[in-house]
C-alpha cells in the first residue's frame, strides 16, 4: 500500500506547511511580554561575543569600533545605519548604548536584531531604561543576556553596566557597585571602558549613587572614557571636571554615529559620521 | 387513532434569542497576546455582534513574571454561511480588543517617573482583529436555543505593535506585527 507520505504533492507541501507551523507557533503570543524565540533569536550577547572572539586582535593592534545607541522604534533608521557601517574599513565591532527597544518587548529587540545582524561585525549591547518597561528586564536577558557583563578584546576590557536607576525606583541597585568596583579593580586589561545607558550626570541615575560611581570611574587609573547613551545627542565632555571623559552616542534617528580608533595606553581618535 | 404527538426533542426557532446581558457562549482560545490560555463567556449583543469576556494566564516561564489578562473583544460577523448538513461558516469576523494585563514586574509605583515620562501604557493595550470560524451544529438547548461549536482563529495586533509598523514601513512589513489566536466557542 503506497504511504499517503509517498505522495508527491504532499511531500512537496510538507515543507511549507511546516515553516507555516513553525511561523504560526511565533505568530501564537501569549501577551507583548512573551519573550519565547528560536534559538537563533536568544542569548545575542553570547553569540555576537563568540564571533568577535573568533577574530582575536593582536596585543598592541589598534582598537577600532563604531559607537551608537537608542535604536528604539527607529527601524528603517536601522536599515540605513546597517549600510552605513557596512561600509566602514577596519572596524571590529559596534556598540549600542541601550534602549534597544522602546517599549520592553521581546518582539521589538528581534526587530532590532533582523536589522543589526546584516552588519559585517558583530554587535553589542547595554541594558536602556525603555528595555527595562514592564517585563523587560526578562525580554532583555532573555533576547540578549545579562545587564552586567564584560569581555576583554585585544588590550582593553569592555564593562557594560546597567545604570537605569530610575527603572528600579532608585533602589540603589543600579549600577550594581559592587560589580562595578571588582570589574575596576581588575588589573589584566591595559585599559578599560565603561558603557551603560543614562550617564551619571543625569536626573534618571540613581542620586544615591552619582558620587559613588563618578568617583569609582575617577580612581580607577585605567579607564580610557565612559561611554553613555539616553540623551539621543552626541556629546563629549567632562560634566565632574575630574579628568574623566564621558561620550554621548547619537541614537539611530539623529542618523549619526561615531567611530572611535584607540591605541596606546590612553589614545583616541574620535570620527563622527553622518548616514 | 389520530395526530401523532410531536417528539418531545428541542426545536430550534431562529428567531429566539436570550436577553443581551445573559451569556450566550463559552470561549477558550490560546494567543492573541491574551493569555497562553484565555476563558472566559460571550454575549450575543445583536444578530452578529458579539462581545467576549475573557480572563487569561502567562506562566511566569514565558512572559518573566506570571501574569493574568482581563480582555474584551468586541466583534462583528457579517455573514454566516452553510456548507453541508450541520457545518455552517462565518468567512469573516471584523472587530477590536481592549486587555489589561496584571503581574508585570516593573510596574509604575508612584512617583518613579515625572508625567507623561512614558507615553504609552504598560499594561493596557488595544488592537484590531480579523478573522474566521467554522461552526458544527450540536442539538439545540433544551429551552430551544441553536447550539453550535464553533472553532476561529483571529489574526490581530495592537497599537504598540502597529504604531512601530506605520513608522517604519520599509523595515517592517504587517506579518512582523501580527498575532495569532486560536479558539473554539460553545454556545450554552
Amino acid at each position: 500500500m503506497r504511504s499517503f507520505l509517498q505522495n508527491l504533492p504532499v511531500r512537496a507541501l510538507l515543507p511549507a506547511a511546516a515553516a507555516f507551523l513553525f511561523s504560526s507557533c511565533d505568530l501564537l503570543e501569549f501577551s507583548p511580554n512573551d519573550h519565547r524565540a528560536p534559538e537563533s533569536e536568544r542569548d545575542l550577547t553570547e553569540k555576537n561575543l563568540t564571533r568577535l572572539l573568533q577574530n582575536p586582535l593582536p596585543a598592541g593592534d589598534t582598537l577600532r569600533f563604531v559607537f551608537t545607541g537608542d535604536s528604539q522604534r527607529f527601524y528603517d533608521d536601522a536599515e540605513d545605519l546597517v549600510k552605513s557601517v557596512n561600509q566602514q574599513p577596519g572596524i571590529q565591532f559596534m556598540l549600542v548604548a541601550g534602549d534597544i527597544s522602546d517599549f520592553g518587548f521581546a518582539r521589538e529587540m528581534r526587530w532590532v536584531n533582523d536589522d543589526l545582524r546584516k552588519l559585517k561585525v558583530p554587535y553589542l549591547t547595554v541594558v536602556g531604561n525603555h528595555d527595562l518597561v514592564g517585563n523587560g528586564r526578562k525580554a532583555y536577558e532573555a533576547i540578549f543576556g545579562p545587564r552586567n557583563y564584560s569581555f576583554v578584546y585585544g588590550d582593553t576590557k569592555f564593562i557594560f553596566t546597567d545604570t537605569n536607576g530610575r527603572e528600579y525606583n532608585f533602589d540603589r541597585t543600579a549600577p550594581d557597585m559592587t560589580w562595578v568596583n571588582q570589574e575596576l579593580a581588575d588589573r589584566t586589561a591595559r585599559r578599560h571602558v565603561i558603557i551603560s545607558h543614562v550617564p551619571p550626570q543625569d536626573e534618571d541615575f540613581d542620586p544615591a549613587l552619582r558620587d559613588e560611581y563618578a568617583g569609582a570611574l575617577r580612581e580607577d587609573p585605567r579607564l580610557l572614557f565612559e561611554l553613555n547613551g539616553h540623551r539621543h545627542a552626541f556629546g563629549i565632555s567632562q560634566p565632574f571636571e575630574d579628568g574623566v571623559t564621558y561620550i554621548n552616542s547619537s541614537s539611530f534617528e539623529s542618523r549619526q554615529y561615531v567611530i572611535l580608533t584607540v591605541w596606546g595606553d590612553k589614545e583616541f581618535r574620535l570620527k563622527q559620521v553622518t548616514f | 387513532m389520530g395526530v401523532v404527538a410531536p417528539a418531545s426533542i428541542p426545536r430550534v426557532d431562529p428567531g429566539n434569542r436570550r436577553p443581551w446581558y445573559l451569556p450566550s457562549h463559552v470561549v477558550l482560545q490560546t494567543g492573541g497576546g491574551l493569555g497562553m490560555v484565555a476563558g472566559g463567556a460571550g454575549f450575543t449583543l445583536k444578530d452578529r455582534l458579539e462581545l467576549d469576556v475573557l480572563v487569561g494566564y502567562v506562566p511566569e516561564k514565558y512572559a518573566g513574571s506570571a501574569l493574568s489578562l482581563a480582555s474584551a473583544k468586541l466583534l462583528y460577523s457579517p455573514w454566516t454561511l452553510p456548507i453541508k448538513d450541520k457545518w455552517s461558516v462565518k468567512p469573516l469576523t471584523v472587530g477590536g480588543y481592549i486587555s489589561y494585563t496584571h503581574g508585570t514586574i516593573n510596574d509604575e509605583k508612584p512617583n518613579q517617573y515625572p508625567k507623561g515620562y512614558y507615553w504609552f501604557s504598560t499594561d493596557t493595550r488595544i488592537g484590531p482583529v480579523l478573522g474566521s470560524r467554522l461552526s458544527y451544529a450540536l442539538p439545540p438547548t433544551a429551552s430551544g436555543y441553536a447550539r453550535n461549536l464553533s472553532a476561529y482563529y483571529e489574526l490581530s495586533t495592537n497599537d504598540l505593535y502597529a504604531i512601530s509598523y506605520v513608522q517604519n514601513r520599509k523595515s517592517l512589513s504587517p506579518a512582523d506585527i501580527l498575532v495569532l489566536s486560536l479558539g473554539l466557542k460553545l454556545d450554552i
